[in-house]
């Protein structure tokens, strides 16, 4: 069904409100607006048709009461009694509450008596007039008293005259107004009685809402120990069953997720340290043994050639002398790459020290290095990762940044060991993914971690690449 | 009057090679060979040499470590270090341990000889490709010799900035604390940088610490 543009526009902008306030205000909303316009409705309802019996019931009164005194006026009017005929107007003024005034007229229109004290209103007479073959005649007048039912009856068929009462609405207006009261205070107790409703009613609905969001909070602040309580045996109930049970799982998933973790943190670790003995080992075997072999070859080729005479044996020994310090000279800088064997033996500064001279000698471009930390030795494994990740910057920036300027910098501050190498060349996005171009950063950042340290990378392509390297070092000093 | 010689090395076919070559000079004569350390420790003190020839990794007690403990056994003795260590801080530490002279074994057979020969006349022989290492601890930082006013030339925000950029801050870091974007902080620590003279963190720091900005440690 399509509804028009507008009603849609209409019906979207009151949703816009409604679903903007609390479920409390929704609640309570509801019930209260109800609750008036039951109220009101009742009232003007009751209102009108009570208006409607009683105005009935002031119009028969007044035919009623204007004819009884038609008819008890007669003899005395014949009789000429004025005194008895006054007194007879009082009785009915006294006796009928409703009753404002009432007179007599004589058949030519004269006042034989009146109920007004201080003087009759002349105005009264030529407001209500009865013909003498009529029954009787009611207007309503507009007094300033309210509305004046006014009833002429004509005496002995017109022959003794007119007699006139005037019943006043007051005392229904009055009664009205007694009976609006009345509904006006029910509506308002039941308003009341209403708020009570409502109010307990969001409390017992939103209390098990508002818990579910505390602990939903909790949840993925990642406590899985929190539980909601079951409030009632109803669907908010089923729902808090269902969270707890999903909390139980995620407890348990993260659980598994961290145990995964951990052993793949002790597996790396492992993985790290083998790679490094084996790199040392290596390195040390082609240091100690390899090249001292070919010192060897060396140091015995120069005495044989200078015990030597002849000339074309002396040119054949500086040959392979030259071959021999040429292949000195690889294994030197394969067991340098592998591990420099002064990491181990001097430390960290050392290592670097080396490792920047021979990167710039290689790549023709400046390293600024200042190294701030002190002569003794840190942990071992600190010092192999911090020189690890250094290698590792070096290595991309002379692949990738064509840099112009380097700054190595390491420094030991607060207890902690604060390294950052940063370039001045190309940067990269370092909000991206970490694709395969990427796989060393990855492999520095672990290192990191699994000494609770933490990398951070800056990068953008104005101003180069700076790689942070913070490793506490709790006060531990091997 | 011929000079004695100890051979400190732990590889037996190098110092039979090098005692071969330095015999070939009738004034030398090697007069013990050692394979380790407290060996070395042990023929230095019997012995008395007037030159021990000394490689720096040996077993049971290296040669960096023996190396003081021979100065002060045979102080007469000159001490040429023969490694295949090229580390500026091996150089060093030798140095200091009391070696008058540091070759490389790479070149110990066109070297040694005229090694030897400079340190018995009292000179310091080192490795030509190790001598700039040294010097390098003499000679002043380049790029580093900016003066300390020009610091007040620095706007505040700059100064700020790079005060937080020498203690080790990264960007974000600095950005998060001086209520800045993180390209604003670049471009205060490039002007601030470039006002100074200065194109690398490291120069900053060091401009840092000298001028008493920030404290070491």
């Amino acid at each position: 069904m399509m509804l028009p543009v507008v009603v849609r526009r209409f019906l979207g902008r009151v949703w816009d409100v409604i679903s903007a306030v609390s479920v409390r205000a929704k609640i309570l909303g509801l019930a209260l607006g109800l609750v008036l316009v039951l109220g009101a409705g009742i009232t003007v309802q009751v209102r009108a048709s009570l208006a409607a019996i009683m105005q009935e019931q002031l119009d028969d009164e007044s035919t009623t009461t204007a004819r009884d005194l038609a008819a008890r006026t007669t003899d005395l009017i014949l009789l000429n009694d004025l005194v008895n005929l006054q007194k007879l107007l009082l009785e009915t003024q006294a006796n009928n509450p409703d009753v404002r005034y009432a007179f007599v007229l004589d058949a030519e229109g004269q006042v034989l008596a009146h109920t007004f004290g201080s003087g009759f209103p002349l105005g009264l007479l030529e407001s209500n007039t009865v013909r003498p073959d009529d029954h009787h005649n009611t207007v309503v007048l507009q007094t300033d008293d309210g509305l004046i039912w006014d009833t002429a009856v004509p005496i002995f068929n017109g022959r003794a005259g007119i007699a006139r009462i005037g019943l006043s609405d007051a005392r229904l207006r009055q009664s009205l107004q007694v009976v609006t009261g009345q509904i006006a205070l029910t509506v308002a107790l039941v308003l009341a009685l209403g708020v009570l409703v409502a109010t307990t009613l969001t409390w017992v609905l939103t209390r098990p809402i508002l818990e579910l969001v505390r602990v939903t909070r909790a949840v993925s602040n990642g406590d899985f120990s929190v539980r909601v309580k079951r409030w009632a045996d109803d669907e908010i109930g089923d729902l808090a069953d269902a969270f707890n049970d999903m909390t139980a799982e995620l407890a348990r998933t993260d659980e598994i997720r961290s145990e995964r973790e951990q052993l793949r943190r002790q597996l790396l670790e492992r993985v790290i340290a083998t790679q490094e003995d084996e790199r040392k080992r290596i390195a040390r075997e082609l240091h100690d043994s390899t090249s001292q072999n070919l010192t060897s070859l060396m140091v015995g080729i120069k005495t044989m050639s200078a015990t030597c005479k002849d000339p074309v044996m002396q040119s054949e020994a500086d040959k392979l002398r030259n071959v021999a310090a040429q292949t000195l000279d690889e294994i030197h800088n394969i067991s340098m790459r592998l591990r420099p064997r002064v990491l181990d033996d001097i430390g960290l500064s050392a290592a670097l020290e080396k490792l920047v001279s021979e990167w710039q000698a290689r790549y023709k471009t400046p390293i600024d290095l200042l190294l701030q930390c002190g002569p003794q030795r840190m942990p071992a494994e600190i010092e192999t990762a911090i020189y690890r990740i250094v290698q590792e910057a070096l290595t991309n920036i002379a692949r990738h940044a064509s840099a112009r300027a380097v700054s190595v910098l390491v420094e030991e501050r607060n207890g902690h060991l604060l390294t950052v190498v940063e370039d001045d060349g190309r940067g990269f996005d370092s909000a991206g993914k970490t694709g395969d171009g990427h796989l060393g950063l990855v492999g520095m950042r672990e290192r990191a971690e699994l000494l609770d340290g933490r990398l951070t990378i800056e990068s953008s392509p104005e101003s180069g690449t700076s790689i942070y390297v913070e490793i506490p070092l709790k006060g531990a000093v091997s | 009057m011929t000079t004695r010689i100890l051979l400190a090395d732990d590889h037996a076919v190098l110092r039979s090679g090098l005692r071969l070559l330095l015999e070939t000079q009738p004034d030398l004569q090697v007069v013990g060979e050692a394979a380790t350390g407290t060996e070395t420790l042990n023929l230095a003190e019997t012995l008395q040499p007037d030159l021990i020839l000394l490689d720096l990794s040996m077993p049971h007690l290296g040669g960096l470590d023996a190396l003081p403990m021979v100065k002060q056994l045979v102080p007469s003795a000159r001490i040429l270090v023969l490694t295949m260590h090229d580390d500026a801080q091996y150089l060093r530490k030798a140095i200091q341990g009391g070696a008058s002279g540091y070759i490389l074994k790479k070149a110990a057979d066109v070297e040694l000889l005229s090694a030897i020969r400079a340190v018995l006349r009292g000179e310091m022989y080192v490795h030509p490709s190790m001598t700039k290492s040294l010097l390098e601890d003499l000679l002043p930082n380049s790029g580093d010799t900016t003066e300390k006013d020009s610091w007040n030339l620095l706007s505040e925000r700059e100064q700020e900035v790079l005060k937080l950029v020498a203690l080790g801050y990264t960007s974000a870091e600095i950005a998060e604390q001086l209520n800045l974007s993180a390209k604003t902080v670049e471009t205060y620590r490039a002007r601030g940088m470039e006002k100074l003279g200065l194109r690398t963190r490291a120069a900053l720091v060091r401009y840092a610490l000298r001028s008493g900005l920030i404290s070491g440690e």
